[in-house]
């Protein structure tokens, strides 16, 4: 167990202090936040892209990105956590855009639809954040969710959606909007019971 | 300028907070946000749904080795200098280290309004959003130069400028500098567009602290693409600070900017 600068153990040192860690340059700190979050990073890095390979250098950029931008990190607005799969998710969607003119084939668009809204019921009963996301996107409508995943997980335009689906583009922008405001409402009805 | 109402924002929210609205509509909409606090909170509230789609996606196991490739490659080389004698060194660290930090921000602002509007993105432009992403080709970047009393020119910023197109009704200008704490320590600094025909538009001002700062503001309406030469940062007294060039422009009509040149800004013809 490495004991950084901070005086506390690594392990124990909060997400925000190791981030700005990282300035210091210290290998340490920096092995540290690797390894904190690489199965987080990675995992959105190889969902969204599908190949291990052009994943690994995904997540590969995502660390040096948050590494160089670690200053402009505002924990106002959301975890590390969150702001490192942000990263990752826009690098993804950008690798797979440069490579293919489809982010996602109909085989892998089902599989990621049924991982986001499967609820078995040991999950059901958890109350964690995730969780909560996870039911509510449960219970929209198949065609809300498969918009809802197209968009905010393969970062598909409406126009995109919409010919995936072969639908006009009104309804591809209806969907996306019934799914997203849906889960809004049923998050936040959930976190004021 | 083209505007967005209330209305339309609401249509379109979803699509902007989970970045996938194209371009025009994403900068109408970015601008709309920027004067009506009631539909940016709903925008704001709307980016926790793609936040959480994406807390859904399985942990994943990288590859056995990644941890130290990745370690390798963001640890900064070691320094064999010995602190004694490390003075020109370790500024020149610390000018490297600042360099990169005005084109980190600046280069997450601008990508952040040219290409997504995620919920890192929410807020008010000039706040660094780091959404990194690579710059799209259309988007006009230039390094702010400074001028140095030898004359020659220091890189103290980078500008990024997407100039409104036929339809769209504005573009944005965004930028990031770090001017060292010589000229303008703390306090307003004035950027100005210089067209290609040498005018000079008023852009506006932001306030730099310790010589470092980043900005963003709507471009006018009237500037399309090939008209836009390059940009002046200008102190409060009128000294230009620091000038860019974007590439592919003719040069600039009043040439490069001396320390010390004075600037009293404007619309009409630029020349000091």
């Amino acid at each position: 167990m490495g004991v950084g600068r901070m005086g506390l153990p690594l392990e124990r040192v909060s997400d925000e202090a190791l981030l700005s860690g990282l300035a210091t340059g210290d290998p340490e700190i920096a092995v540290a936040f690797v390894r904190r979050f690489q199965r987080a990073v990675y995992g959105v890095a190889v969902a969204v892209v599908g190949d291990p390979r052009l994943a690994e250098d995904v997540a590969q950029q995502t660390f040096e990105r948050a590494w160089r931008h670690a200053q402009v990190y505002d924990g106002r607005r959301g975890s590390v956590r969150t702001w490192l799969t942000a990263i990752a998710h826009n690098l993804a969607i950008d690798a797979v855009r440069a490579r293919r003119a489809t982010p996602v084939s109909p085989e892998d668009l089902e599989t990621l639809v049924g991982i986001v809204s499967e609820t078995p019921e040991r999950r059901a009963l958890a109350d964690d954040a995730a969780e909560r996301v996870r039911r509510a996107v449960a219970a929209l409508p198949r065609e809300q969710a498969r918009a809802l995943v197209m968009a905010g997980i393969y970062g598909m335009t409406a126009r995109e959606v919409a010919a995936f689906e072969g639908v006009p583009l009104g309804t591809a922008k209806t969907r996306i909007r019934a799914g997203t405001i849906k889960v809004r409402a049923l998050l936040e009805s959930e976190e004021t019971r | 300028m083209s505007g967005m109402d209330c209305e339309r924002l609401r249509e379109e929210g979803a699509e902007l907070a989970l970045g996938i609205l194209p371009a025009r509509e994403r900068a109408e909409a970015v601008a709309h946000l920027d004067r009506c606090p009631d539909c940016r909170a709903y925008v704001e509230r709307l980016t926790a749904v793609g936040d959480g789609l994406l807390g859904l996606l399985p942990g994943a196991e990288p590859p056995v080795g990644f941890e130290s490739r990745v370690v390798r490659t963001v640890r900064p080389a070691p320094d064999p200098a010995p602190p004694a004698a490390a003075g020109p060194r370790t500024r020149g660290r610390r000018l490297r280290e600042r360099r990169f930090r005005f084109r980190a921000a600046a280069a997450g602002v601008a990508t952040a309004l040219a290409f997504g509007f995620g919920g890192w993105a929410v807020g008010t432009v000039v706040e660094g959003a780091p959404r990194v992403v690579a710059p799209a080709p259309h988007v006009l970047e230039a390094a702010l130069v400074s001028p140095d009393r030898a004359g020659n020119g220091r890189e103290v910023g980078r500008i990024y400028a997407h100039p409104a197109d036929a339809t769209s009704g504005h573009g944005w200008v965004y930028m990031s500098v770090d001017l060292g704490g010589g000229a303008v320590a703390d306090g307003p600094v004035r950027c100005l567009l210089v067209r290609a025909d040498g005018s000079v538009v008023p852009l506006g001002s932001f306030h730099v602290k310790a010589g470092y700062g980043y900005w963003g503001a709507p471009a006018p309406a009237d500037l399309a693409p090939g008209t836009l030469s390059g940009a002046r940062l200008v102190a409060a007294d009128g000294t230009v600070l620091a000038t860019a060039r974007f590439a592919g422009a003719a040069p600039l009509a009043s040439g490069p900017a001396g320390a010390g040149a004075d600037e009293r800004g404007g619309a009409g013809p630029a020349g000091r």
